[in-house]
């Protein structure tokens, strides 16, 4: 049923300042550093220097003298308490991967943990960390993920050819014959490395195991506290309701922190075994080494044209690297890569492959736009064909880009688009830089030996997922005896600003003024079950359950309002937190007014309205996705002498639907664009050839700052979607759309010396040498 | 990412500080803005017993004009140094390379002592130092010494220094007339270590020939290098026939020990620090010339 009530919105679509904002601002958040609890310990790891070998032996003795040294567990101490390690967002149908929490008899990346020191501060557990002395013997690791499938040596003995699993859709005799007929087939390779989410609050969680009562309590960093209670009590079998997650802040997810990793595990398993709470805060270089990859992947791209451009077929065949130990089940988001390769475009057929491999590298894990790479292979494929074909790469897109009046779509992958406006938010982005005056001040650049370029990526993104986790979203509404309003919901909230947005859809949906609202998020104790922040599902899911048991609740104000009002129900108007009659002036209850009378003067309520201002609702998704779209594009310039990449303009036309909050929509996408910036242009996850991490500090490892970051320009076109309120998610987006958009323009920068990417990131060496190799073959 | 437990000294003089190093030996270090020792310590490369700090001492402080040249203590921050009208019109090298280092919270801790007794191939200051041959004075229980910059820098983050002795200012020149002077270099992000980096120094006689040039390529090696070759063959010669391409060229050929790293190999860092050369001397010339 569609719960959108047929309210005037006054605060949904505007610029409602965040109530996160205060606290936030004056250095007041609570995150899992801040949390302190009495006697607390707290934990450091003892990890592997190494990239693979076998322990042979372990010795604590010096570590457990040292004094403040509660104790040292190794593997021995927790593996055997695992009761079950069960992810509820990889559903009923993915295996467990039940990877030990503490490597047992081989260690299969650098910063795998090897050992756990629980002392009294953490420069003890550091102290005591070295002197736990470790005796590898040293195999030769599995380093570089293209060829993992035929090295002989194994990162999991039981997974031969290092085979992380894979599917694929082998061509059909017809597509094969339309590669072999066709006027024009391009072909790219593009590698792209690995990068990672970087939230600015490392991994961490404060677990405190009440031994009378068998209750654990967890402050977690965490996008899902109940994901976290719900695997806590499976970890530990003891029951869900013996296990309360508490989150106030989190300082960003972006996907790390969906599920709880080995050393959450190990946090948990140690807490049951402690007579005080243990706090683990992850340090810096450890998150680096230890928290998880993203984006390691490359694949064949193909695409076949008729003679003027049009798209006959595409294929892709892509490898991914999962490194040692990936969390959660990689397979999924690796296997849209392929289904949503085909994009915004009329093509008629297509097929993909895909493989996951395994290697002695950190293991990967979900981060903003997991199938990012369907954009970047589709987009950078697009813009070597328009080279090729000798067309401008945006006459070649719009001769093959759906606009909106073409939906819904199947995809020759089966993805079933519909709902989403990809010509129009390209057009719009065009518009906004002025296209053709770019191509002209371009051609001048060049008669003065300077590079400039221009590059855009369109895309189709699926939001708001209806997997069993994602499905549902709850909501508890209680308006106090005062008439202020309590909002209960799963929360997860890492930085998406969740708190603001439920406020406003709340004071919309109930008819009440902003500052009558507050939220409660975070503590499973009192919120009601949900999946927490990731898939860009919490703005049209929230907005269904905050509907679905504000109607309850609204039709009840409006029952007491118009029995005391004497009016019929329809004539009442609820506006500001005050229930007015339509056209009699004067007469109207507060919502005070009207919570008295619910909770204390329950003798004249009307007949069959129960008593109180309390419901909770529950709202399942009717979609299996919500489909979301932008455009970005860009303009750089490239120094040749240097291979610096300076940004002109950045510009991103979006269709997130009816926006909630323009202010926190335009935050997703600048952040998220950012994150893209960093991944064409400067951040890299490097290994060096024998295994050992290169960039384990912010010295090496090169995220994007505000002097790098250009002027992000924003263009909104809202088409509804058939979700609650028309709302698209808008979380992921703008970290897919951005990296192949930059790496375009700098491809076309350079396109006077037939340079083509083939390699990521673009760092200013890599363009020079990549001028260089164009030059010599040229020669 | 914490420190190994240490000891914390807060001399209030320069003698007591250097007394109190010579007494704990090669356990102890001094510490003054530690925007580069306290990095080093919380990752563990380094482990001293003992830190001996030396924001108390007051002495270390300020920036005096003396005659022709221009006196900054060795305890003076980045920023105050940067803020400087006094440095920006008498050594204003110093002046354009100061926004360079780091970030300001970086400048707002760092101070000149520091950044030169660390010695960074990569660091701004000791590249200016060398460039425009100033003279580092110190203090061990010995006494007093001065040392040219020419002699002070011998490797990567090592020094002229006795483990005992301190820096307590480092003296300028003051600009001559009808000088020019530019500092350029390539950084991945603003505030980075240099991939390359080139200070010009030029002073010109009434006719434009060249009376004196320093030529210094800093971020490419151990240390920052002075081309002193190139610079004689420069000298007397009318700067306007100078290619500033040919100059660059000859002044990277002459630059050994180039490193590769994350940002590049040797061939790419010697490409940008050509490129930096010839920038920073197009633009001394250009302000040597034209004032």
């Amino acid at each position: 049923m569609s719960v959108t009530p047929a309210v005037p919105s006054c605060y949904v679509g505007t610029r409602v300042p965040r109530v996160e904002d205060p606290r936030l601002l004056t250095g007041a958040g609570l995150f899992v550093d801040d949390v302190t609890r009495p006697g607390m310990f707290h934990a450091c790891f003892v990890r592997s220097p190494i990239p693979r070998g076998r322990i042979f032996s372990i010795d604590t003795s010096e570590a457990e003298a040292l004094d403040g040294v509660h104790a040292v567990f190794v593997a021995s101490d927790l593996n055997p308490r695992v009761h079950e390690q069960k992810y509820a967002l990889d559903g009923p149908f993915m295996p467990s991967l039940n990877w030990p929490p503490l490597a047992e008899d081989e260690v299969r990346f650098v910063g795998d943990p090897v050992a756990l020191v629980i002392a009294r501060d953490r420069y003890i557990a550091e102290d005591a960390a070295e002197l736990v002395a470790v005796d590898y013997d040293a195999l030769t690791p599995v380093v570089d993920y293209a060829t993992a499938d035929t090295n002989e040596e194994l990162v999991h003995a039981q997974f031969p050819g290092n085979n992380a699993g894979g599917m694929a859709i082998p061509p059909s005799e017809d597509l094969l014959r339309i590669f072999d007929e066709a006027p024009h087939v391009v072909s790219r390779t593009i590698h792209q490395q690995a990068y990672i989410a970087v939230p600015m609050e490392t991994r961490g969680l404060v677990a405190e195991w009440t031994k009378s009562t068998g209750e654990m309590t967890i402050w977690a960093s965490t996008q899902s506290p109940h994901e976290v209670r719900a695997f806590c009590a499976k970890l530990l079998g003891i029951d869900e309701h013996r296990v309360r997650v508490l989150m106030r802040d989190t300082g960003g997810g972006f996907g790390q922190k969906v599920v709880p990793q080995r050393e959450d595990i190990c946090i948990m398993l140690a807490a049951t075994m402690l007579p005080f709470a243990v706090k683990w805060i992850e340090d810096r270089q450890e998150h680096m080494m230890s928290a998880g990859m993203a984006r390691q992947e490359h694949g064949e791209a193909r695409m076949a044209f008729d003679a003027d451009g049009r798209i006959l077929a595409a294929t892709l065949d892509h490898v991914q690297n999962v490194g040692a130990y990936p969390i959660p089940s990689p397979i999924t988001a690796a296997s849209a890569v392929g289904m949503l390769f085909p994009g915004p475009y009329r093509i008629p057929a297509a097929t993909f492959s895909l493989k996951l491999h395994y290697t002695n590298t950190v293991g990967r894990v979900a981060y903003r736009g997991p199938w990012q790479y369907e954009s970047m292979a589709r987009e950078v494929l697009l813009d070597s064909a328009a080279r090729r074909i000798g067309l401008d790469p945006a006459e070649l897109r719009r001769r093959n880009m759906y606009s909106s009046d073409e939906f819904p779509v199947a995809a020759p992958t089966g993805m079933p688009f519909s709902d989403v406006t990809p010509r129009e938010t390209f057009e719009q982005a065009l518009a906004m830089l002025d296209y053709d005056a770019f191509r002209r001040e371009q051609e001048q650049a060049r008669a003065e030996s300077r590079y400039i370029g221009v590059g855009t990526c369109t895309y189709l993104e699926p939001t708001a997922g209806a997997t069993p986790f994602h499905s549902t979203e709850g909501a508890t509404i209680r308006i106090e005896p005062s008439g202020k309003v309590n909002v209960y919901v799963a929360g997860g909230s890492s930085g998406n600003s969740l708190e603001t947005t439920v406020v406003q859809l709340t004071a919309d949906a109930l008819g009440v003024a902003l500052s009558d609202v507050n939220t409660i998020q975070g503590d499973t104790a009192v919120s009601p079950f949900g999946a927490g922040t990731g898939g860009s599902r919490s703005g049209a899911m929230t907005a269904g359950a905050v509907g679905e048991t504000a109607s309850v609740l609204r039709e009840r104000i409006l029952a007491i309002a118009a029995h005391r009002l004497e009016a019929a129900p329809e004539d009442i108007e609820l506006a500001e937190s005050r229930a007015t009659v339509r056209g009699v002036p004067g007469a109207g209850l507060s919502l005070q007014e009207i919570a008295d009378i619910a909770y204390f003067q329950t003798e004249t309520l009307p007949p069959g309205v129960p008593p109180g201002l309390e419901a909770s609702g529950r709202y399942r998704a009717e979609n299996m996705m919500i489909w979301a779209n932008a455009t970005h594009l860009c303009t750089v310039e490239v120094d040749i002498a240097t291979g610096a990449v300076k940004f002109l303009r950045y510009i991103v036309s979006e269709d997130c639907g009816p926006m909630i909050n323009p202010n926190v929509v335009e935050g997703q996408i600048w952040g998220g664009t950012v994150q893209g910036i960093g991944g064409a242009l400067y951040e890299h996850l490097a290994y060096d050839e024998t295994g050992n991490p290169v960039t384990t500090t912010f010295m090496d490892y090169l995220l994007p700052t505000t002097t790098e970051v250009p002027d992000i320009e924003l263009g909104h076109i809202e088409t509804p979607s058939p979700g609650p309120g028309g709302h698209k998610g808008v979380g992921e987006g703008g970290a897919i759309g951005s990296s192949p958009a930059v790496v375009n323009a700098v491809a076309d920068a350079l396109s006077p010396f037939g340079v083509e990417i083939t390699r990521l990131p673009l760092t200013p060496s890599t363009i020079v040498s990549m001028i260089e190799q164009a030059r010599t073959v040229t020669a | 990412m914490k420190p190994a437990a240490f000891d914390y000294h807060a001399p209030a003089t320069a003698e007591e500080a250097v007394a109190l190093i010579s007494e704990l030996g090669d356990e102890a270090k001094f510490i003054a803005g530690g925007q580069s020792l306290m990095p080093m310590l919380n990752l563990r490369l380094a482990v001293f017993e003992h830190l001996v700090d030396l924001r108390r001492v007051q002495t270390l402080r300020g920036i005096e004009v003396r005659g022709d040249s221009v006196w900054i203590g060795a305890g003076t921050t980045h920023s105050t140094v940067g803020r400087s009208e006094q440095i920006r019109t008498a050594v204003p090298l110093l002046s354009r390379a100061t926004p360079l280092i780091g970030h300001f919270q970086i400048r707002n801790r760092g101070t000149i002592g520091g950044s030169i007794a660390h010695a960074d191939g990569a660091g701004e200051y000791p590249a200016v130092a060398l460039t425009l041959d100033a003279e580092i004075e110190t203090l061990s229980p010995g006494g007093t010494r001065t040392i040219p910059a020419s002699q002070f820098f011998t490797g990567m983050w090592s020094t002229d220094l006795a483990e005992d002795e301190l820096i307590t200012g480092i003296t300028f020149p003051v600009a001559p007339a009808r000088s020019g002077y530019a500092i350029e270099e390539f950084t991945r992000r603003s505030g980075d270590f240099a991939v390359a980096g080139a200070l010009v120094a030029l002073t010109l006689a009434e006719d434009s020939t060249i009376e004196r040039c320093a030529i210094t390529t800093f971020g490419l090696g151990p240390t920052a290098t002075r081309a002193t070759v190139v610079e004689q063959a420069l000298t007397g010669g009318a700067v306007a026939e100078q290619d500033p391409e040919m100059v660059a060229r000859d002044v990277l050929a002459g630059v050994e020990s180039i490193s590769e790293d994350l940002h590049g190999p040797v061939e790419y860092r010697k490409r940008v620090g050509t490129a930096m050369v010839a920038r920073a001397w197009q633009r001394a010339v250009e302000e040597a010339t034209h004032g």
